[in-house]
Order: C-alpha cells, then sequence, then structure tokens
C-alpha cells in the first residue's frame, strides 16, 4: 500500500510559519514612516521565539490602510533579556520582556 | 535632532521613555466617553473604521494634539477625520450636525 | 537605558469633571453624538448597534477575571486549559471575546513575576477585565514598565525579590495578556466564591500581589 495521502499534503507559500519556538530572531532595524506596530526600543534586538501564534494572520500594520483581508502570515511571541534590551537596565539578568512580532519584522539571528 | 526621527517615530511609540512616577488614576467614563467606545468597537465589528484605523488616526493628530487632548477626546476627533476620508460624511455635514446637536441641548435646558 | 525626550506624550491632567444636568455638553461630547447621528441616519450603523455595545460593555468587569483565577485556584484541570489556551478556557466560563483577541494567560510564580503593558497605545484584556484605569493608559506606566518594571512596581507598593525573575508582556497586536497571580496563604478551605473577592484587577494586570484584604479595584 502507498503511503498516506496525509503525508503529502503541499500547504500554500507562506501558509507555514517561518520561525519556530526556540529558534533565536533579530527585529530588524527598519524605520518606516507612517504606521508601524513594532516600538522602536527593540528594533535591532535579539531574542528567542517563545510560541508561534496560530492561526496566521492579516498584519496589522496593513490593517491600519483598512486592509481588512489579504496575505496572512505568523505572529510570534518573543523574549528578550532586559538586559540585552537596555544597556543600563537595573534587575535581575534573568528579567524578560515578552512581545508579539509579525514575521515580517524578523529575520533568523 | 536630526528631521527625519520626526517622520519615523511615532508620537505615541514611548517605551522606554523617561517619565514620571505613576499616579494611580482613574475615573468612572461619562455616558458620551462610553459611547464613543462602544461606537469604536461597533465601527470595527463593521470595518467600517477598525481598530488599526483608529490607532492610526490618533497618530495622525500628531504629538502636540495627543498631549493636550485626554483619551476618548483624540478617538472622536480620528473618527471624524476617518470618516471625511472614507466618505462617510462631509466636514460640513459635521459641523452642521454639531450646531443643531448645540441647538437640541439648549432648547432641552430652556424647556 | 530611557531614550531622551522632553515631551509629554500623554496627558497628565484631570479634565473630566463631572456634567451636571445643569451643565451644557462639552464641544467632544456634541461631536461624538452628531459624528454618531450622522452615521445612524446614513445607515452606516443602528442606535440599537451602540446601545447593545453598551450593554456588552458594562457586562465586563474584573469580577470575570476574577471568576476564571479562583477557578483556576481550585480546578488543577481548568488551570491547565486556562494556561494552554486563555481564550477558550475562558469561552467556557461564558466569557466572549467580542473584540476577536486572544488571550494568553501568564502565571505568577515564586520564581517568575508578570506585568502587563501597552506601549504603544491601550491595549487590555476588556472582554475579562472591562475597560483599562487611566494609569495603565498615561505616559508614566508606558514609558517605564518595559524598561525599569521594578522601580514601576516599588509605585505600586510591590517589592520584587532579585531572585525572582520579572517578565514584561507588551501587547501589540492581537494577543492580550492576563495574570494569574498567585493564590496567598491563608486561604486553605476557602470557596471559590470567596477567593474570586480577593482577586483585584491590579493583581491581574501584575502591579500588585492578591492579599487577603481586598486593597484596589
Amino acid at each position: 500500500m502507498n503511503a498516506s495521502p496525509l503525508a503529502s499534503v503541499v500547504p500554500a507559500l507562506k501558509e507555514l510559519p517561518a520561525f519556530s519556538e526556540g529558534q533565536r530572531v533579530r527585529v530588524l532595524e527598519r524605520a518606516p514612516i507612517g504606521h508601524y506596530r513594532v516600538p522602536i526600543y527593540l528594533r535591532r534586538h535579539v531574542g528567542t521565539v517563545e510560541r508561534v501564534i496560530e492561526p496566521a494572520m492579516i498584519d496589522n500594520e496593513e490593517e491600519g490602510y483598512g486592509r481588512n483581508a489579504g496575505n496572512r502570515l505568523h505572529y510570534y511571541r518573543v523574549s528578550f533579556r532586559m538586559t540585552e534590551v537596555w544597556t543600563r537596565y537595573d534587575g535581575s539578568p534573568r528579567d524578560e520582556l515578552h512581545i508579539e512580532i509579525f514575521e515580517t519584522w524578523l529575520e533568523q539571528a | 535632532m536630526p528631521t527625519q526621527d520626526f517622520v519615523s517615530r511615532l508620537p505615541n511609540d514611548i517605551g522606554g521613555f523617561e517619565a514620571g512616577s505613576v499616579m494611580r488614576v482613574e475615573h468612572a467614563l461619562e455616558p458620551w466617553e462610553k459611547r464613543c467606545h462602544a461606537l469604536a468597537d461597533v465601527l470595527d465589528f463593521k470595518k467600517l473604521i477598525n481598530t488599526e484605523e483608529k490607532r492610526k488616526g490618533v497618530e495622525a493628530l500628531g504629538e502636540t494634539l495627543i498631549g493636550k487632548l485626554p483619551y476618548y477626546e483624540r478617538w472622536i476627533v480620528a473618527f471624524a477625520n476617518i470618516s471625511f476620508t472614507k466618505g462617510f460624511f462631509t466636514p460640513t455635514e459635521l459641523a452642521e450636525k454639531m450646531a443643531e446637536v448645540d441647538a437640541r441641548f439648549a432648547e432641552q435646558q430652556a424647556g | 537605558m530611557a531614550q531622551d525626550h522632553a515631551h509629554d506624550h500623554d496627558h497628565d491632567h484631570d479634565d473630566h469633571t463631572p456634567i451636571t444636568a445643569e451643565a451644557a455638553p462639552g464641544y467632544y461630547e456634541v461631536m461624538e453624538t452628531a459624528v454618531r447621528e450622522i452615521l445612524i441616519e446614513k445607515g452606516y450603523l443602528t442606535a440599537n448597534d451602540i446601545r447593545h455595545q453598551i450593554e456588552v460593555l458594562d457586562s465586563r468587569t474584573p469580577a470575570l477575571g476574577a471568576a476564571a483565577v479562583a477557578r483556576a485556584w481550585t480546578d488543577p484541570a481548568f488551570k491547565a486549559r486556562l494556561l494552554e489556551n486563555g481564550r477558550t478556557a475562558c469561552e467556557e466560563l461564558g466569557i466572549s471575546f467580542y473584540d476577536d483577541t486572544q488571550l494568553i494567560v501568564l502565571e505568577n510564580t515564586a520564581e517568575v513575576h508578570n506585568l502587563i503593558v501597552c506601549t504603544l497605545c491601550s491595549c487590555y484584556p476588556r472582554p475579562v477585565l472591562g475597560l483599562p484605569p487611566d494609569w495603565y493608559k498615561l505616559k508614566p506606566y508606558r514609558a517605564r514598565a518595559v524598561s525599569e518594571p521594578r522601580k514601576v512596581l516599588a509605585e505600586f507598593g510591590t517589592i520584587i525579590p532579585d531572585d525572582v525573575e520579572i517578565r514584561v508582556s507588551d501587547s501589540t497586536a492581537v494577543i492580550r495578556y492576563l495574570v494569574l497571580p498567585r493564590r496567598p496563604e491563608g486561604t486553605e478551605g476557602w470557596s471559590e466564591a470567596q477567593l474570586a473577592s480577593i482577586v483585584t484587577r491590579d493583581a491581574m494586570i501584575g502591579v500588585i500581589p492578591v492579599t487577603l484584604e481586598k486593597e484596589a479595584a
């Protein structure tokens, strides 16, 4: 008997998340004008994907321009060490910042 | 400060800024503030003005106005501006309706 | 750590003077009334849409979040589901997510203390806590909670020992957060309703612990 058809399902482009739990990612250093949802204090910092947020969703930066449908990608809950984000952080070196970031803002670190 | 920083930083992007102590202020919403919140939700449900368009509309007020106007005042001005852009109504229609509402309240108070 | 910036982005003044029956409505109230009435006249929405949504908002208070917390404290299986998927677990209790947000519930333990903030605006778990307090929407909390959380917590009277890790969650998109506070000692054998009665809004934001005397909203 042939392999199960379940083993050969082909997902659409960008249907699957680009990053996975535990992966190190960098927030792109990008300075768009207009509307954005990634605070400047996080740009270029490196963190770890804590969770892939399912399902894929519309980029809320595009929603800001009234596009309520269209391409979907994933959001990721990413954790950062506070000491990595703030050079003079006053607190435990284990303290963390968690935030959800859209896929277009991340690259593999 | 290079002028590009003024266009690439949104007025609401304040994470990490220096600021005073947290004062635990709160107030019960005025009836109109609650109506304004309900209006925001309904506009989003119907995707007439989604939540992100509202946020962008508030940002578009600019830093000075954002600093001067309280929360729901910012929202209703943003809704008016976005409504003009989307053609829901015109500035003239809003001005006329506001005059009508003013007159109606004045009449109620006189009566 | 703090970036230099001299301008105030958020009003700190309190000009919410109560409107008395005699006072004329303010400019922005007139604008709100006018915008709403035009949209209704033109058929974009109905008076009932607004009326109903006000009822929805009125039905959402910290008592809902407190009920979920008390259930989690007394029912380990529910707690596991709540931590796995905050939204579906709250939906089990009948709490709907009218704003179509997801919910991640963050558990405070002896090792970890969670705190929620929205630096860009005022994202808040409205379906389970109602509308946020003013301080949550004002500059000092939004600006500083992400960069000096321990100082901010101290301003609420909450001192977190250095060996306890602080996790600040900054909400920016479709996820909302709710803190599952630690159950205080001395509540053994309490009923779910008794437990819910001591769970405060501020404890579910993560700025204070739950104590036996309910101290804040």
